[in-house]
């Protein structure tokens, strides 16, 4: 057969049954669509998490003073641990080789007040290298430095989420705050962080010096968290042994009692948080996947129907010469080009849409063109696969019988 | 050219058997133009598709140009419908959709080789005084027209063997002799025809009569006296000086 002299006929047959064309062509389009949106939907939140990772730092390491359990992917705290000290974080900053510092923290929900207003808001005293080392920037004013820390100074850097709460649209640099009952000086605001990957506000916080919090504010000796910078991002599970051993050490564990502290890296947690996206993506992307089986179904109900209707046409084509085969390619072919065509505008109607829903704020999203690729093959299988039924029905049509019918 | 023995074809329909074939002979020389004739149940349907090779037999011989066409497979006796048959229908059987160079045309997609489809298309057409109606569709031409497009379509492959199945059926007198006078042209440029018709009038512008009654042949001789169909037409012009044109 010749295809070529054939291919414009079947565009003409096809373009001249516009309803049923369209009607076949909307639910591929919506398919393949569906299946580019929703992919670009989830890269895009891959990518947030992305773009988290590496805001905090992939070589930050944290050690949490209980022994954490992971519940659907968040951290929960079991009980109070006081074990972990400063001394603590300077040895790890001063023993461990692949350690380039170490900043102790504490943290505690207080309210905070200006004037009249308040807000409970995550209080964490830490040292001032915990500036650095969590990759926390200034907005204005500045940082406390380690003297400040030495010398117990009441000064406080607030996260934009506090000074919206407390200060509403006011400059708080200069301004007197209290932290409980404890008076402050707001030295500096720091730069909005956003979502952590546990979804708290990174920026409803207020940064002390930590020994100011230690011995002013919450009054203990112990820490809750240290966080560690390693030199390399690539040997993060080695730089965790090193610090598991010597904490053990120096708390004096006996061999098989459990860890009263976590070491966590971000990027192990963020890879639970990268994978609930990826399987995300995955399931809504079936949901996608079905619609577009649901067009495929479309093309067959189409093309058993343009079978009915051109049995006359079938006859006429093996009367004239056609062998079963061909007159199969051809209704293939149809099914195909209905279905490449429905590929084609769905990859646009997918774009169109991964862009309008960027542009009304609605996801971020990545416009994936494996996934418009993999759309596009897809919806021409689907077609070919929904076109064999009818092209073998049609060529098994006997000529005559087909040439009488009315 | 078709050398047909004995031929029988039965069609069995639940409990019901049905003999529509009794055992026909006949031969067709190449370049003749037969006319096969019979009232309808005679049979000349069934052995109009068996001669066009879009039915089998149910015994007997039927050999076309020496090709034995009970014994050829489903792809074979497509090969032989698109290369060595030309068909007319009474319905004529053209696409809707298709302008008239786009029908002609049709057969070439199944055909072997290449060349120029379009060139060999506007031939055929011209052949048969369309080629100034190329790209009107079935809808936009006459029914004589339309049939003659379909015989443009029949000649395109330049068939050895024309089977016209009740060709002038659907046409008013006119138009009906005008497909005649071609089809007596084309005999008379030497191409094989056979006619099948329940009529007469029409089976006697071809050269021999074959009638078919209840399965067998009835009647088998030359058409004594053959109408010519262009002085038909001409008769009828004259007698109807008030006709309008076209």
């Amino acid at each position: 057969m010749h295809l070529s002299r054939n291919a414009l006929l079947s565009c003409q047959i096809l373009a001249a049954h516009k309803l049923r064309t369209l009607l076949s062509l909307t639910g591929v389009v919506v398919g393949v669509g569906a299946v580019i949106l929703m992919v670009s939907v989830g890269r895009g939140a891959e990518k947030r998490i992305l773009d988290r990772i590496r805001s905090m730092g992939t070589d930050l390491i944290i050690v949490n003073a209980a022994p954490a359990r992971l519940m659907i992917g968040r951290q929960r705290t079991v009980a109070t641990v006081t074990t972990l000290t400063p001394g603590d974080a300077r040895a790890i900053a001063d023993e461990c080789s692949f350690v380039v510092a170490a900043a102790p923290a504490v943290n505690k929900s207080l309210v905070v007040r200006w004037e009249g207003n308040n807000t409970t808001t995550t209080v964490t005293g830490i040292a001032s290298d915990g500036f650095h080392i969590r990759n926390i920037l200034l907005g204005s004013g500045r940082a406390f430095d380690a003297e400040e820390d030495r010398t117990r100074r009441r000064v406080a850097v607030l996260g934009p989420t506090v000074v919206k709460n407390v200060f509403g649209g006011a400059d708080p640099v200069g301004q007197q705050i209290r932290v409980g009952t404890v008076p402050f000086e707001v030295i500096g605001v720091t730069r909005a962080r956003g979502i952590d990957a546990n979804g708290a506000d990174q920026d409803d916080i207020v940064l002390v010096p930590l020994e100011t919090a230690l011995r002013r504010i919450l009054n203990i000796p112990y820490l809750h968290t240290i966080y560690i910078q390693a030199r390399d991002s690539q040997r993060l599970p080695r730089v965790e042994q090193e610090v598991r051993e010597l904490l053990r050490q120096r708390q004096r564990l006996a061999e098989g009692r459990p860890d009263p502290f976590t070491i966590q890296n971000q990027t192990t947690l963020l890879k639970t948080q990268r994978e609930t996206a990826n399987s995300m993506t995955l399931l809504i992307g079936s949901v996608a996947g079905l619609a577009l089986l649901v067009g495929g179904v479309g093309i067959l109900a189409v093309m058993l129907i343009s079978v009915r209707e051109r049995t006359r046409e079938i006859g006429l084509r093996r009367a004239l010469g056609a062998q079963r085969r061909d007159v199969q390619i051809q209704f293939l072919l149809e099914a195909a080009l209905l279905a490449g065509t429905g590929g084609v505008l769905g990859v646009l109607a997918g774009l169109a849409a991964t862009r309008a829903s960027a542009a009304l704020g609605m996801w971020d999203t990545v416009f994936s063109w494996p996934a418009a690729a993999l759309g596009f093959a897809f919806s021409v299988t689907v077609g070919l696969i929904f076109g064999i039924y009818p092209a073998v029905r049609a060529s098994h049509l006997e000529p005559i019988a087909a040439l009488r019918s009315e | 050219m078709i050398e047909i023995e004995n031929l029988t074809k039965t069609y069995t329909k639940g409990a019901v058997t049905t003999e529509v074939l009794k055992g026909v002979s006949f031969r067709v020389a190449k370049g003749e133009f037969v006319a096969i004739m019979g009232s309808s149940g005679a049979g000349k349907s069934t052995l109009m598709n068996i001669l066009g090779g879009l039915d089998q037999p149910t015994s007997g011989t039927y050999r076309l140009d020496g090709v034995d066409m009970a014994r050829a497979g489903d792809d074979e006796l497509s090969r032989i419908r698109n290369h060595k048959i030309g068909f007319v229908f009474q319905q004529f059987h053209l696409l809707d959709r298709a302008d008239a160079m786009k029908n002609v045309m049709l057969p070439l997609i199944y055909a072997e080789g290449d060349g120029d489809s379009a060139a060999r298309a506007e031939k055929a057409l011209t052949a048969v005084g369309l080629a100034a109606r190329k790209h009107h569709r079935p809808a936009e031409l006459s029914g004589g027209e339309q049939q003659r497009v379909a015989i443009a379509r029949a000649l395109i492959t330049d068939p050895g063997l024309l089977l016209a199945d009740e060709p002038t059926g659907n046409l008013d007198t006119r138009n009906g002799l005008e497909v005649l006078g071609l089809f007596q042209r084309l005999h008379r440029e030497g191409r094989t025809l056979i006619l099948i018709t329940h009529d007469r009038a029409v089976a006697e512008h071809a050269r021999r009569l074959i009638v078919l009654k209840d399965g067998r042949i009835a009647e088998d001789e030359p058409v004594a006296q053959p109408r010519d169909a262009e002085a038909e037409l001409k008769r009828l012009a004259a007698d109807t000086p008030a006709a309008k044109p076209g």
